[in-house]
């Protein structure tokens, strides 16, 4: 039939190709943070809408006419003309009908020659202003991360929820109750000055850190919507350490922690998907503009005295980055780090890290008793992962049978199919490895 | 396939204008990049000879000589044609194959594949009725 070789022929180039990618994702968000600018934060759900809508009216016509010469400012002028409409309608606006008119036709009056008045720089304001609005203390964590993703990032709410392992309803539930508190609590749409500023700061970098770790972490959510997840994240990190208010050392080592280890992000998996281990990865495969991007932002991150766990962490990312293969890793310069981040941050994933980093310079013994000083005292146990570094120490050590039986443990707790048969391999391994002794 | 001589018009009615509303931007910009490459490709192939979006709104005319003029939209959002595209194509097999590539269909959007009538239905019921009525009237 002729029809199934027509859907298997390439997309004719010419216009599609010049849908950039992620292009309506970026613009939804800069064109949410513009409209949230003009009718209010409290009103976020309808910027939303009318940028939806305007997405909706590219969808409905551009594979007809063809896509314009230059999309960005279409959809601009489109989420423009719907919200002229909206307010014109809408009676709630009557009071500040007149000035939310006049900004929007002075937003974007040029519409021929596709320029807004308004400078990226203004967009950025805004959309910082957005983020921190996002990310306020009043809101819960977990409805940051999804107000942020939705609003900043253009993900629907099925997508967050894939990435959560969550329901859409329970997302969809979230982020209402999201929209709710900023209208309730008054939450101001604004770049936070003076003293308040370094605190509500530090509320926007935790959110892009969860966001970048829930992206990284390779436990949960679907691996596609996951790297997606991270590249947002170091979007907006960017995007916040090139503005003045967030031009600073902690920032900076947020961007650096991300880019560094953003850039090893595809090496972790092999064509099948399968997990592959540090010292496995194909070297050559890391991304060297995000690590250059990485190491620029460490060095900005040095200025001044702050040291905080980005900066560690963003120092341990970039020992591996540096080091040309897996044996010429620094590891006492890892360890040294991982010494310093305990102190700031003593969960019990830093303190397995840790234990690695032990046994890379004192040999498995010590890496062993490191683990078996932690494995009670905090939520481990179930952790697979430790087992899994247990079992490494044992081989190093040529105790396959202690190996093995620490493999089989942690088989028991992971129910990650790539962990699992990442983890099986081993198992062989480690058996083979016991019967030729 | 044998090599059709002739070839029959469809329309496909691209029904439903919600099914987009939940999607994310990416997947706005897929579909519409899927819509657009399809569209292209068919017109180059000759499939599609044309095809338009239509919009929601409009006017409805009804009543003797059209008194009833109302503001659309005239069904609901999920029965609401939002878009068309004019086949020519050997069969009906072929234009059903085609409207299965929709990139819609996997949001919810409905396709409606019709043939185009070589003639109006109601012309053709009063040329029919006509034709009886002549035949009545030479059998009497």
């Amino acid at each position: 039939m002729s029809h199934l070789a027509d859907t298997t022929a390439a997309p004719p180039t010419g216009e599609i190709s010049r849908l950039a990618d992620h292009l309506f994702r970026h613009e939804a968000g800069k064109l949410v943070s513009v409209l949230t600018g003009i009718f209010g934060i409290e009103r976020l759900q309808l910027a939303e809408d009318v940028v939806q809508e305007a997405l909706v009216r590219a969808l409905q016509t551009w594979p007809y006419y063809g896509v314009p010469k230059n999309p960005a400012a279409w959809l601009t002028q489109t989420a423009k003309n719907l919200a002229l409409d909206l307010i014109r309608r809408e009676k709630t606006f009557q009071d500040k009908q007149p000035e939310i008119i006049t900004f929007i036709e002075q937003w974007s009056s040029s519409s021929d020659a596709g320029e807004t008045p308004l400078l990226d720089g203004e967009i950025n304001d805004e959309r910082l202003r957005l983020m921190f609005a996002c990310c306020h203390p009043l809101i819960a964590p977990e409805a940051q991360t999804a107000l942020a993703l939705k609003t900043l990032c253009g993900f629907s709410p099925a997508e967050i929820a894939k990435a959560f392992l969550t329901t859409e309803a329970a997302i969809a539930k979230r982020l209402v109750r999201a929209r709710q508190r900023i209208r309730e609590l008054h939450i101001p749409f604004e770049i936070p000055s003076g003293q308040e500023s370094s605190i509500r700061l530090d509320g926007v970098l935790q959110t892009l850190y969860l966001l970048f770790n829930e992206g990284y972490k390779a436990s949960s959510g679907e691996s596609l919507v996951r790297e997606e997840l991270c590249r947002e994240a170091i979007r907006l990190t960017a995007l916040l350490a090139a503005h003045p208010i967030g031009n600073q050392p902690r920032v900076h080592a947020l961007a650096a922690l991300m880019f560094l280890n953003g850039a090893r992000l595809r090496a972790r998996m092999d064509a099948e998907g399968n997990i592959l281990r540090l010292e496995e990865q194909d070297r050559s495969s890391w991304d060297k503009t995000m690590i250059a991007r990485g190491m620029f932002h460490l060095a900005r991150s040095a200025a001044g005295d702050d040291l905080s766990e980005y900066h560690l962490q963003a120092g341990i990312a970039a020992c591996h980055c540096a080091a040309k293969d897996y044996g010429s890793t620094d590891w006492p310069q890892i360890l040294s780090l991982y010494d310093q981040l305990i102190q700031i941050d003593d969960s019990p994933v830093v303190a397995l890290n840790r234990a690695v980093a032990m046994a890379q310079v004192h040999g498995p013994r010590a890496g062993i008793e490191a683990v078996e000083n932690i494995r009670h005292q905090q939520a481990l146990e179930s952790y697979h992962l430790l087992y899994a570094v247990l079992a490494e120490f044992e081989s190093q050590l040529k105790d396959f049978q202690a190996a093995a039986n620490h493999l089989r443990k942690a088989l028991q707790l992971t129910e990650m199919k790539s962990e699992q048969s990442l983890l099986s391999k081993r198992l062989r391994d480690c058996e083979a490895a016991g019967d030729r002794r | 396939m044998s090599t059709p001589t002739t070839k029959s018009d469809y329309l496909l009615l691209f029904r439903g204008n919600d099914w987009d509303k939940d999607l994310s931007p990416e997947q706005l910009q897929r579909v519409v990049s899927d819509w657009a490459a399809w569209f292209e490709r068919l017109t180059q192939q000759g499939k599609a000879v044309g095809g338009h979006p239509l919009r929601a709104e409009g006017k409805l005319v009804s009543g003797r000589k059209g008194r009833a003029v109302a503001d659309g939209p005239f069904a609901e959002s999920k029965e609401a044609i939002g878009g068309y595209f004019h086949l020519q194509v050997a069969d009906e097999n072929e234009a059903v194959a085609i409207a299965q590539q929709c990139p819609g269909l996997e949001y919810g959007a409905v396709v409606e594949v019709r043939p185009v009538a070589e003639m109006c239905t109601v012309r053709a019921r009063a040329l029919e009725a006509s034709s009886r009525a002549e035949q009545l009237a030479g059998a009497a």
